[in-house]
């Protein structure tokens, strides 16, 4: 045998006889097994027998869907969805006369991001409030009925993005803008961006016994797109913190134009000078609002640079500092109030950008944290422990690091993209340090597939411990933006609404059910039980209505079963109209009975045995 | 002292009359219904001069059996009761201030008469309403009459009956109205 390929055949024999001792010595032959028993694992943490309830609520924003999700943490089932700037038939959210009224004709809302009212920088679990990036609205949803009870628009803005956020008592709603327009509604050519468009902050109170918004002032500021913003908490209580990017006054392809800078700013406020300086009636007004320039009060504005193009700025818990995300710089920047403070004291500015001062990079920079390989920083969480959490958008992952000492402890990935993460009670003074869902934007083939238009995803993660661990992801309708996680303790609800005799329009007593005409309106005040409508007591048919064509038509229903989950619906054939009423509680809905016939009236939501039964009718007399 | 009760049956009496004071504002008697949508329990309480409990939610179910309506006005019973309450313990304080052992026989005769008659009317209105269903209510149900205690299935509903805190005052009192009748036992 030729020596060569002797000793060829040596060498392959030697490599192949070491590979199978390292195989029989090294290998995972268990592998499945080990999956098997940490996915059990996995398991039993999230899993919530029947009869008990899951820890947590996630109050996660629908995004285009103009819907609250509402999921039960750790179990990440989907309890409910609330309509906040969308009709939604299944409750008759925008049908009956008062939620129609207060969605004003629009029939859809981009909801991003809630926030819970808050009680000394504490979710207090009263009122949820969100934002309508699409149409320039706030709402407000009553936590102890999880149903929207007001809803504002907002005059000069161009889609408050970078709201909704509370201050430390819920003083204000705040919502900046992420489009600059001209002011009060007036025209402006794009060549005038600089001069005629503006940048604007709603600053909205409310009133929680009258659960009504108010505007109190709003904040006038260059032409720059305002991100995500957070409010101070104890030591900087009474200040505002904004991204920005297009520093550039981009007008056009802003992907390219509005990412050449290489520092865009972060914008501080002080709130409590502005409140004083409206009050002291320093401002003007514009189209209804308040409006004030905070460049004209020393004090009340600065600006800090920062990595381009930043998405979101989060305060810590104790409030100390303020860390911003770059999205497309690939580090996460901690700042500190105090410094701030002491630059600003010192007078210490760069240089001004629009009447702003800058304050120096470096005078208020604590540190930068830039894990190897970790892109596009998008927002910023916190656990009870001094550490941080970072959804990654581009790497996708949650980089878990100390706020103090800069240290990157845990990286685990997410599937895929994360926007933005709410970690239990995580932008609180004191949160929960339990679990994080990153939400995601892309959720590929991770679930069945149902076509083209693909679920978004959230991945739960268990960061109770030193490390990270992912639990499990979850499918979600389109599209949570932010999300808030608050303990069940903190939601106190209703189940039943009280019964209110005093109520106008309602009707207790089955005697008392009636049909008032005047000219040619036609109130019915009705009563809706198990199984039946009660529309006038004294009738023959107690369950028919007859108007003439043309009639506006008012039917007032009281859901007089004071029985928790007892609801009862009403739609009305070939009329396009359907609404709810709740046990105890009063609807109207209004309509022109404007096509003639014979209308069969039903009870849309299953309510008992005899539900099939629980039916009327509407007789419209030709003209 | 020849004859009369002692000081300890003049005690025992006493505290029976306060005791009789008290149960008008217990309740004295109580259905629990349970089915598998109601695992939590829907109540009729009977007070002596009132009914409590989830009585509209009751009503709104017992009319798929044609059972009539319960209420305050119902059971006429419940208007005169607390004089008939404060009569007894007003009979057993001066029965007990007297001392005589006859007139404490006409009161422990006249308590036991009243508790059967009591228990007769319950009866009466268990049955009442229980056999006067609505022949055109929905689901037809042979009559029935719920025990006074105890156990009941009717259609998805178990109902427990069971006398409360005032049924088992008033017993006590009857237990302290005896007392004397031991503890002035004459002596061999």
């Amino acid at each position: 045998m030729n020596p060569t390929l002797k000793r060829v055949i040596f060498a392959i024999a030697g490599a192949a006889a070491g590979l199978l001792i390292s195989f029989i010595f090294f290998a995972d032959l268990n592998k499945g097994d080990q999956n098997a028993s940490a996915n059990q694992s996995k398991a039993e943490k999230v899993f919530v027998p029947y009869g008990e309830k899951d820890e947590y609520y996630m109050m996660a924003s629908g995004g285009h869907s103009g819907q609250l999700f509402v999921y039960g943490l750790p179990s990440m089932r989907k309890i409910r969805t609330v309509p906040v700037f969308t009709p939604d038939p299944a409750t008759g959210y925008g049908y009956d006369a008062k939620s129609k009224e207060m969605l004003g004709g629009y029939t859809w809302g981009d909801f991003h991001h809630p926030a819970i009212s808050e009680t000394a920088g504490d979710y207090d679990g009263q009122f949820l409030f969100a934002n309508d990036v699409g149409n320039n609205r706030v709402a407000a949803v009553d936590l102890e009925t999880f149903h929207t009870v007001d809803i504002m628009s907002l005059p000069n803005m161009g889609g408050p993005h970078a709201g909704v956020f509370v201050t430390e008592n819920t003083e204000y709603i705040a919502l900046p803008t992420r489009f600059a327009r001209p002011l009060d509604g007036q025209f402006a050519p794009l060549d005038d961006y600089e001069s005629e468009y503006k940048g604007v902050v709603s600053m909205t109170t409310f009133d929680r016994e009258a659960k009504k918004f108010d505007l109190a002032y709003q904040i006038v500021l260059p032409p720059w797109s305002y991100d995500l913003s957070d409010a101070g908490k104890k030591m900087s209580s009474d200040w505002i913190v904004m991204t920005t990017y297009n520093t550039e006054f981009a007008t056009t392809n802003l992907e390219i134009n509005a990412s050449q800078n290489d520092r865009d700013y972060i914008v501080l406020l002080n709130w409590k000078e502005l409140e004083k300086q409206v009050a002291a009636g320093n401002y003007k007004d514009v189209n209804g609002a308040k409006m004030i320039d905070p460049r004209e009060h020393k004090g009340a504005i600065y600006a800090v640079p920062v990595a381009k193009s930043p998405h979101g700025v989060d305060v810590t818990p104790d409030g100390t500092r303020f860390i911003a995300a770059g999205k497309l710089a690939p580090m996460m920047t901690v700042f500190s109030f105090q410094k701030a403070f002491d630059a600003i004291e010192k007078g210490e500015f760069t240089d001004e950008k629009y009447g702003i001062p800058v304050l120096n990079y470096e005078d208020v920079m604590e540190r930068e944290v830039d894990p190897p390989g970790a892109l596009g920083p998008l927002h910023t969480q916190f656990d009870d422990r001094g550490n941080a959490f970072n959804t990654m958008f581009i790497s996708s992952e949650v980089v878990k690091w100390n706020v103090d000492t800069g240290e990157v402890i845990d990286r685990q990935p997410s599937y895929f993209s994360p926007g933005h993460a709410a970690a239990t009670e995580g932008d609180t003074v004191s949160p929960d340090g339990k679990w994080l869902v990153a939400l995601n934007k892309i959720a590929k083939d991770n679930f069945l597939s149902v076509g083209p238009s693909h679920p978004e995803s959230m991945d739960l993660y268990d960061i109770s411990g030193d490390k990270m661990e992912h639990i499990m992801a979850v499918p979600v309708d389109p599209e949570p933006h932010y999300a808030q996680i608050i303990h069940r303790d903190k939601i106190k609800t209703i189940t039943v609404y009280p019964k209110d005799e005093a109520r106008p329009n309602s009707v207790w007593k089955q005697d008392d059910a009636r049909i008032e005409r005047n000219g040619n309106e036609v109130h019915v005040y009705g009563i809706a039980m198990r199984s039946r409508f009660i529309f006038d007591a004294k009738a023959d048919r107690p369950d028919a209505v007859t108007v003439k064509q043309g009639d506006r038509v008012f039917f007032h229903m009281t859901n007089i079963d004071l029985d928790q989950d007892i609801t009862h619906g009403f739609g009305i054939n070939e009329y396009d109209l359907n609404f709810e009423v709740q046990p105890g509680q009063t609807s109207t809905l209004e309509f022109v009975a404007d096509k003639a016939g014979v209308y069969p009236i039903y009870c849309t939501n299953f309510c008992s045995a005899l539900h099939q039964e629980m039916s009327g009718y509407l007789l419209v007399e030709p003209k | 002292m020849k004859g009369k009760l002692s000081i300890a049956s003049m005690i025992s009496l006493l505290v029976a009359s306060a005791i009789t004071v008290m149960t008008i504002f217990v309740p004295w008697w109580q259905m629990k219904f349970y089915a598998p949508q109601y695992q939590e329990g829907l109540d009729i309480i009977v007070y002596p001069t009132r009914l409590a409990g989830d009585i509209d939610i009751v009503n709104g179910l017992n009319h798929y059996i044609g059972m009539a309506l319960f209420s305050n006005e119902s059971f006429p019973e419940l208007q005169y009761m607390p004089y008939i309450i404060i009569a007894f313990a007003i009979a057993i304080l001066v029965v007990a201030l007297i001392r005589r052992k006859m007139p404490l026989y006409i009161l422990i005769g006249s308590f036991a008469m009243g508790g059967i008659v009591g228990l007769l009317d319950m009866y009466r209105w268990l049955k009442e309403f229980g056999t006067n269903l609505d022949p055109r209510a929905p689901i037809t149900l042979d009559p029935f009459i719920p025990p006074i205690i105890g156990k009941n299935t009717i259609a998805n509903f178990v109902t427990n009956s069971y006398f409360s805190y005032g049924g088992y005052m008033l017993l006590l009192v009857f237990l302290l109205l005896v007392f004397p009748l031991w503890k002035d036992r004459k002596k061999a």
